[in-house]
């Protein structure tokens, strides 16, 4: 399979948070606008004037001095995020827009903000004049009172601040618009990863990997210039030929925590599992789902539906929801004809621990989906120990096909 | 001495000799004594090898309760 | 010499030996048994001390932990079978008393007997809450839900029981779900809960999450949860940990679940309504529930209770930061006030409690009483606690003259709820419940955290303790800015490691250690009681 002619590209795009199209932005005069969580809409800080970047700390192995700050027993991102923003890696940023979504990204989110208070000292960790950080309350429901107090949420919090610090027209046309450039992404990347619903396990259109990759770089560069890489990329995989030999013995579906880190689902599928489906934070399965703006609602309210009725994040609550969640991982294995699920959690988030350990029973049980529960790291750096058990998972996989006498390639 | 008089000394008496035992238990700390050396270690036998229901059979249906949604 | 020697012996024998380290002190090391914590014998404090404790604490608590069971159990038998059937309930029910000598150890006079109404009202408390299980759990009642099944609302331990006040008048009660099974049982017999935690581990929860929350899965694994309700009202309070545990024990639990959903950013007007609105929800859920509607009068008559006794509490607090003359240890003042705000106003006890106490507190002001002479310190305790070693400041004080005042628990709550109008108390309501609990200074802004140095201030307090709950996120993700803060504003803190009811992550020697050699290398002082510098209670309730 000829290797995608943007791959590189997009892989050096990922080995920094301030790249090369950032830098390119910034030189256009647009802010540069941070976030972390799937709560934080993403089109509303790609308005005119300002694009979004959700913060990543690539290659940030050894967080020494954010484990002073934040000891070593919190998530590894959270420090990592601290840390690259304390070596000065987050200065482009002009704000954050910030949500207390998780405990330890809301505390690195309190670490960069700028306190004025006598009770604890400013650290100015972001060394730019223009840059303010402000906090968005997200629900933990999905329900009319929910919407309507995410709606509030986001024009007090996000909406207006960018008007009053950065100018930025907040209009409902300027909205619309920016969603319609919003769901043009999405339409892209849903064209691009469509290919892994084939049912084709043994040669794949495209890899989990190239895949990963090309939905990390949507999240962190400016719109309109990730934009002419990702249409040729489309085009480009329309005539792509997919390898003859077998590639890949099973396809699993990828599920769990925060994951930035595409050599993960590099390590997965080079124990021979294709990675056909995302549904982690980053991910693809919530994020490029493409918003719909309803008649009779303004487009900021359908903005906030859409990220609540959209996230699969164990914070949700509703009784419902919290069972419908394991229904959702079922179905998207049969859609993206998974063999199996894994899923991660990166070590110490506590929403995922639980969800996991849940997961693991229910899938199995009540859906029949063979599962791989693991615990990680943010940056895989114990990457034999994960490597010994995705081989294993992997051959009880081709184990389970033998027993049901199903072919398998 | 009347007998009303004796009744009264012996009651006395019994009040007496159950406030000294008392304090005996108290002051040595006798009952956490029995509780830690006998009756914690039995009890602790007992919940140990009791027969539990195993809840990851429990059932997990998705469309078991309704929505309960009061604010549409 | 002889006449001397006797004299200082007769002293004793009446007063009790002095709390100091001159030869001839008072040394309460000495009475622990190797290991246990069981003592060669309780400490003789003098004649009147031992006896009011002999006969008003020891001997009354036994009596009352059986009339209380007649007073709040439908049926005594129902105890018994409950005793039998749940492990948290036979293991902790019985070392009661022992947690008082516990906390109580080296009090005196008034310090002795305020302390012991504290406890008092918890025990009573903690009794009705056991009723309340038993008496409604179709597993003591062969499968069958009773009239007290049908008028009990379980609720997971954080969420507050201001929440039910509206049906109590229609016969409900209220049992926070986790409050008995995991949190009282931990401060009472801390080897309960190490077979929970060890539960939720063993069906692959990872061991990092806050191990509160592990504990409150583990107790369904082991499915040690009485079946008393028909139903369950969850939320988002604490952490995320406890979100998580949500998940689970809809599993486990299986009923109709409502859940509530708190703001986080509580300094914002914008969230209110928001809140409002969902407490609402809450309360039409419990009226589809029950068949039974909300009764604003009954929700009144016990939130009076409520702000009278918050208002007790204030005015402790008055005494407590502007005097030496508050007869409660720290023990006992955190305790009572973190189980008597989230349990609410259901019996009279912590009323009857408070006043006992307050009479005592005004004997000591007017008579310029010090209930703790020893102190060399006035320490707040910052943060969470260790619940297997809440009464690390009794011994704090025993053996180093650190009083502990106030902590952080006690200070979440502190609002009156207006019942003026339905309006008012609703919007009171929603602060009320975004504060509490471990909310007020967790979530929100870590600002609200550093508001330490004002409760530092207001407490005339010179020395902090830092609870240093190493599984907790958000506490460990502001470590460095407070050790920043430490040194930049010269405060004399020190840090108390602990895994709140584990007590194999950091043992009480350790965290004693810690203190110790906080106490002569930093501070340069002596022992009040070089006893109890070292002793091994390792395998202690």
């Amino acid at each position: 399979m000829k290797d995608l002619k943007h791959l590189i590209y997009f892989e050096n795009l990922l080995q920094e948070a301030n790249n090369e199209l950032v830098q390119q932005g910034k030189k256009e005069g647009l802010r540069a606008i941070g976030y972390t969580c799937y709560f934080m809409p993403e089109v509303l800080l790609d308005l005119p004037g300002c694009f979004s970047v959700r913060l990543r700390a690539p290659r940030c192995t050894s967080p020494d001095i954010a484990t002073y700050y934040m000891s070593g027993r919190v998530c590894h991102y959270g420090r990592s995020l601290l840390e690259r923003a304390l070596e000065g890696g987050f200065n482009f940023l002009d704000a954050q827009m910030a949500t207390e979504t998780c405990t330890v990204t809301c505390r690195f989110q309190e670490h960069i903000q700028q306190k004025h208070l006598k009770s604890v000292d400013d650290m100015r960790i972001i060394d730019n004049d223009d840059f303010f950080c402000e906090f968005t309350d997200v629900p933990f429901k999905n329900n009319e009172n929910s919407y309507q107090h995410f709606e509030t949420q986001l024009r007090a919090h996000v909406l207006e601040p960018l008007h009053e610090h950065f100018g930025i027209d907040i209009s409902d046309e300027t909205l619309v618009k920016t969603v319609e450039e919003h769901n043009e992404l999405c339409r892209l990347i849903n064209e691009i990863g469509d290919y892994r619903k084939l049912d084709n396990p043994t040669n794949p259109t495209i890899t989990g990997y190239e895949f990963h990759v090309i939905q990390l770089v949507s999240l962190v560069c400016p719109k309109h210039l990730i934009l002419p890489y990702l249409r040729e990329t489309a085009e480009e995989l329309k005539t792509r030929e997919p390898n003859q030999k077998k590639e890949f013995r099973c396809k699993v579906l990828l599920a769990g925590s925060e994951n930035d880190d595409p050599d993960f689902t590099k390590l997965i599928e080079g124990c021979g599992a294709l990675v056909v489906c995302d549904r982690y934070c980053y991910g693809a399965v919530e994020s490029r789902q493409p918003i719909v703006l309803e008649e009779g609602k303004s487009p900021l309210r359908c903005i906030a539906e859409h990220y609540l009725k959209t996230s699969n994040c164990p914070r949700f609550m509703p009784q419902d929801e919290m069972r419908a969640r394991k229904q959702r991982i079922a179905n998207l294995a049969k859609e993206y004809h998974a063999d199996g699920v894994i899923v991660a959690s990166n070590k110490f988030c506590e929403y995922w621990s639980y969800e996991r350990t849940i997961d693991t029973f229910i899938l199995k049980r009540d859906y029949g989906l063979p599962v791989c529960s693991i615990e990680k790291e943010y940056i895989n750096s114990a990457s034999g120990q994960l490597r010994t058990r995705f081989q294993a998972f992997v051959e009880s996989i081709e184990i389970k096909h033998i027993q049901e006498g199903k072919e398998n390639g | 001495m009347c007998k009303i008089g004796k009744f009264f000394l012996k009651l006395l008496g019994i009040f007496l000799a159950a406030n000294a035992v008392l304090f005996v238990v108290f002051f040595f700390d006798l009952d956490g004594k029995l509780l830690f050396n006998v009756v914690e270690p039995f009890l602790k036998n007992h919940y140990d090898n009791m027969k539990r229901k195993d809840v990851l059979t429990m059932p997990y249906d998705t469309d078991k309760f309704p929505k309960y949604k009061y604010d549409e | 010499m002889a006449k001397k020697k006797l004299s200082k012996s007769l002293k004793d024998f009446w007063y009790g030996k002095p709390h100091t380290a001159e030869e001839g002190g008072r040394r309460l090391g000495e009475l622990y048994e190797d290991k246990t914590g069981l003592f060669k014998h309780r400490e003789w404090r003098g004649v009147k001390d031992t006896f009011y404790y002999m006969y008003m604490i020891w001997g009354y608590n036994y009596v009352h932990m059986v009339t209380d069971i007649l007073k709040y159990s439908d049926n005594p038998i129902d105890f018994f079978k409950g005793t039998w059937r749940y492990r948290w309930m036979g293991q902790t029910y019985l070392p009661v008393i022992h947690w008082f000598d516990r906390g109580l150890q080296g009090m005196r006079g008034p310090a002795l007997r305020a302390s012991a109404w504290h406890y008092r009202a918890m025990v009573s408390a903690s009794i009705q809450q056991i009723c309340n299980f038993f008496n409604g759990d179709t597993r003591l009642h062969h499968g069958k839900e009773n009239d007290a099944y049908r008028h009990t609302f379980l609720a997971k331990e954080t969420t507050c029981g201001t929440l039910f006040y509206p049906w109590m008048d229609a016969g409900y009660q209220y049992v926070p779900i986790e409050m008995i099974p995991y949190f009282v049982t931990c401060h009472v017999n801390s080897h309960t809960v190490l077979n929970y935690i060890d539960a939720a581990q063993s069906i692959g929860l990872p061991g990092d999450p806050c191990p509160m929350c592990q504990a409150e899965a583990g107790i369904y694994v082991l499915d040690d949860v009485p079946d008393c309700a028909p139903f369950v009202i969850t939320c988002n309070e604490a952490c995320d940990g406890s979100v998580g545990t949500a998940i689970l024990q809809d599993w486990f639990i299986d009923k109709p679940l409502f859940a509530m959903s708190l703001p986080m950013q509580f300094d914002d007007p914008l969230v209110r309504k928001f809140c409002m609105k969902d407490i609402e929800e809450c309360w039409k859920f419990i009226e589809e529930q029950t068949g039974v509607p909300f009764n604003f009068e009954s929700m009144v008559k016990r939130l009076e209770l409520q702000n009278k006794l918050q208002r007790d509490e204030w005015e402790k607090w008055e005494v407590a930061g502007k005097t030496d003359y508050y007869p409660v240890n720290g023990v006992a003042q955190a305790l009572f006030r973190i189980f008597s705000t989230q349990y609410g106003i259901q019996g009279d006890f912590w009323l009857e409690a408070s006043e006992k106490v307050k009479k005592i507190m005004y004997r000591c002001v007017e008579k310029k009483i010090n209930p703790f002479p020893q102190t060399r310190h006035r320490v707040i305790a910052w943060s969470c606690a260790p619940l297997y070693y809440s009464n690390w400041c009794t011994w704090a004080y025993n053996c180093w003259g650190l009083n502990t005042i106030i902590n952080m628990d006690s200070l979440m709550f502190d609002m009156e709820i207006r019942t003026d109008s339905y309006e008012h108390m609703l919007e009171d309501m929603a602060t009320y419940h975004m504060w509490a609990p471990m909310r007020r200074m967790a979530v929100g802004g870590m600002h609200h955290i550093f508001e330490l140095w004002d409760y530092m201030e207001r407490f005339n307090c010179d020395m902090v303790a830092m609870y240093d709950q190493l599984q907790c996120k958000g506490m460990q993700g502001v470590h460095g800015l407070f050790e920043d803060e430490f040194r930049k504003r010269n405060v004399k803190a020190f840090w108390l490691p602990h895994a709140l009811p584990d007590c194999r992550t950091v043992s009480r020697a350790e965290i004693r250690r810690l203190i110790n050699d906080y106490m002569t290398t930093v501070m340069h002082e002596e022992p009040l009681d070089p006893s109890l510098l070292d002793f091994d209670d390792s395998m202690t309730w």
